[in-house]
């Protein structure tokens, strides 16, 4: 990738900038991560035209890489002042590889008082900005319907929905999926959709038409590192085919998508329920990732070829995990939404005390069609319930409730955007389930304090992606550290955030993990594929830590101290059941992960 | 329930254990408890080997083989491509899906 688009939204005037030296190795988060902190002022106000929002495929997006199609998008975050980045598989990563762009920088912004509306259109070698003021102001779902009627290439489709556009801080990043009949790829954390709001951008159009698949500097190595990583996925059991050779189900992302972890997490006490106060939900087993898959068995049998709900469904070109899924309407097996994942579900779910299936797809698909983070909005929703505002449980309710922020006049339909602490602020809630701001995901930190020092301590805010813990196994076990009982909590913290770090930038989903976790020839296929792409051989540790320095600098010339690194008290002092253990992680504990780093 | 009893929480192709279960509901089977038994031989007294299993757990905490099963217990039976995907990472090393068995990883 040789380029990058900066696009000055004072003056509606963009330029191309050629890739420094120094610039050559980043991709996806590190270069996100070190655009920003590099050049946004980490004291300005997130949602004015100082702060810049930066778009980058992954390392890999565009090669014949399996699962490489992820998409980052950064800022400095207006829901946690601090720096952001968030990814999401769909479309855009693939075409912008193609294409030659390393990243689109989005600066500025139109004077105040301005209505109009902008879309950046990106194209081989040719870039536009046009004014579209008929995609504001419209469901997301309306908005790729009409970009693929207007750009009939199929193009990739990222960019802000109404949420954005009124500076909510619970708006996420959407992205149309391979079909364009949903924008629910989500860069969801962090409010960033706030920030291209801000700019008065709706929408990023990427066509490829004329582009190439990138060529790695390596080809024989990159040949052999690709297939070896493949062949792991797809003989794992996590990540594998869908079906056994006796055709029983085998692949347990492609057969339960993500949400095979409800009933996973339910039975290990950590799925957090009814708004953090309880680990195990009794209804667990109806929202399941195996009932997922057993309405859409149902809707198959009962409509044929008209149902439209599936299972094993990538989320991008390339992608042989498939781990998303499509729900149907159990009435008449057209799509409701797709995906749902298992943090939507959670947070849509249980956290809600909601266990009907279909009132979990609606929440979903409404967040998709608004421009909302589902993880946010699910925790927001928590607080109007924890608050007494609506009854836990009561569907309906919370359907009614997020439907009101499509009215730009209604009080409520801005505080359901606003994320968990604004509205629980508000609503005089004690129990705020945040850190830095960020609401916290699906995992309870009491039972399972590793993530909770995750959650504490990531630059990104309440973020289980940030630390996604199986990495502390893959660099125990395969990497430089060979017996990680040597390690204490914070090293290993520290090591797996830095090995997300840099998995979040090749471009590859985490989920790899698991069949490099497993099998040798797996981590060596990851490691030689981005080695060969680069020409170049890369430690994944110093790579990684490279950029959460760079993420943490931010954070600290923005004011944060270790005084933000902490879990709500409520962790520390209640009880949760069934395990009745407290968060009793020490704040020396907690602090020594960046300690002297 | 009786503290006698032992409840075991079926899922994936486990169900299969109980007639006519449901992945969308909950699927249990209840069994006498026996005394001393240990997880590795509770599996085989349900005529299962320890590579057809995943994550498991007695009372909300991982089972590992030689993990004592007290009576009244709820046992959470997954089968082997239903592991923890993240945010539990830490609570592996229980002899099914890694060999380490004594790895603690928090």
């Amino acid at each position: 990738m040789s380029k990058i688009l900066r696009v000055n939204m004072n003056d509606l005037s963009f330029k191309w900038e050629k890739v420094k030296p120094e610039q050559e190795q980043l991709a996806g988060r590190a270069f996100t991560s070190t655009i920003v902190s590099t050049e946004v002022d980490p004291t300005c106000h997130p949602l004015r035209e100082r702060n810049k929002f930066v778009v980058s495929p992954g390392l890999l997006a565009g090669t014949s890489a399996p699962s490489s199609g992820r998409l980052s998008v950064g800022a400095k975050s207006p829901l946690t002042s601090g720096i952001k980045e968030s990814n999401a598989g769909g479309i855009t990563a693939t075409k912008l590889g193609r294409i030659g762009v390393k990243g689109i920088i989005i600066e500025g912004a139109p004077p105040k008082g301005t209505t109009d509306w902008y879309i950046i259109h990106v194209g081989k070698d040719k870039a536009e900005i046009l004014k579209k003021n008929d995609y504001a102001g419209i469901g997301c779902y309306e908005m790729i319907a009409k970009a693929w009627k207007d750009f009939p290439s199929k193009p990739g489709v990222i960019g802000c929905g109404v949420a954005g556009q009124r500076l909510m801080k619970a708006a996420g990043i959407f992205g149309n999926n391979i079909e364009n009949n949903d924008p629910g790829r989500y860069a969801g954390r962090g409010g960033i959709g706030a920030v291209l709001g801000s700019k008065h951008v709706v929408a990023i159009i990427s066509e490829d038409t004329g582009g190439a698949v990138p060529t790695a500097k390596d080809k024989t190595l990159f040949e052999s590192g690709r297939k070896a990583l493949a062949k792991a996925l797809d003989t794992q059991a996590v990540t594998g085919v869908l079906k056994d050779p006796q055709g029983k189900p085998f692949g347990a992302l492609k057969n339960y998508g993500t949400a095979v972890l409800i009933n996973i997490l339910n039975e290990a006490g950590g799925l957090p329920t009814r708004a953090f106060s309880a680990g195990r939900f009794e209804n667990a087993a109806k929202v399941s990732g195996e009932a997922i898959h057993e309405l859409v068995d149902k809707t198959k049998a009962k409509f044929g070829d008209k149902a439209e709900g599936k299972y094993g469904h990538p989320c991008h070109v390339g992608c042989i995990m498939a781990c998303s899924n499509a729900v149907p309407y159990e009435n008449t097996g057209k799509m409701h939404v797709s995906p749902l994942e298992y943090e939507t579900t959670w947070s849509l779910g249980p956290n809600l005390g909601i266990d009907v299936l279909q009132d979990i797809a609606e929440l979903n698909r409404l967040c998709n069609d608004l421009g909302l983070d589902t993880i946010e909005t699910g925790n927001t929703l928590a607080m109007l319930m924890e608050s007494g505002m609506i009854k836990f449980g009561d569907g309906p309710a919370a359907i009614a409730a997020l439907k009101e922020a499509y009215n730009p006049k209604s009080y409520l339909g801005r505080l359901v955007s606003s994320g968990a602490s604004s509205a629980g602020h508000v609503l005089g809630v004690t129990r705020i389930p945040v850190v830095k701001g960020q609401s916290l995901p699906a995992y309870d930190p009491r039972p399972i304090r590793g993530i909770g020092v995750t959650y504490a301590t990531t630059p990104m805010g309440a973020d289980h992606t940030s630390g996604y813990t199986i990495a502390a196994e893959i660099l125990g076990i395969k990497g430089k550290v060979t017996d990680p009982r040597e390690l204490k909590k914070a090293d290993l913290s520290r090591a797996f955030q830095a090995t997300t770090a840099y998995i979040d930038s090749t471009g590859y989903c985490l989920f790899i993990a698991f069949a490099v976790l497993d099998i040798d020839e797996g981590f060596k296929g990851m490691t030689d594929s981005v080695d060969a792409f680069l020409g170049k051989k890369i430690d994944v540790t110093e790579y990684g830590m490279k950029v959460l320095k760079a993420e943490r600098d931010f954070n600290k010339r923005a004011g944060f101290t270790e005084r933000d690194d902490r879990l709500p008290e409520f962790f520390r002092t209640e009880k949760l059941p069934p395990h009745n253990v407290t968060f009793d992680v020490s704040d020396g504990d907690i602090d020594a992960v960046y300690k002297g780093t | 329930m009786n503290s006698r009893r032992i409840e075991i929480h079926l899922y994936g192709a486990l169900r299969s254990l109980v007639p006519d279960s449901r992945p969308d509901e909950d699927t249990v089977l209840r069994l006498d408890s026996i005394s001393n038994e240990t997880f590795g031989g509770l599996v085989a007294r349900l005529g299962l080997k320890p590579s057809d299993l995943g994550d498991c757990f007695i009372d909300g905490t991982l089972a590992k083989p030689s993990s004592l099963i007290p009576e009244g217990a709820r046992i959470g039976l997954f089968p082997f491509n239903m592991v923890l995907l993240c945010g539990g990472q830490h609570l592996k090393g229980h002899g099914y899906t890694h060999t380490d068995v004594d790895v603690d990883y928090y």
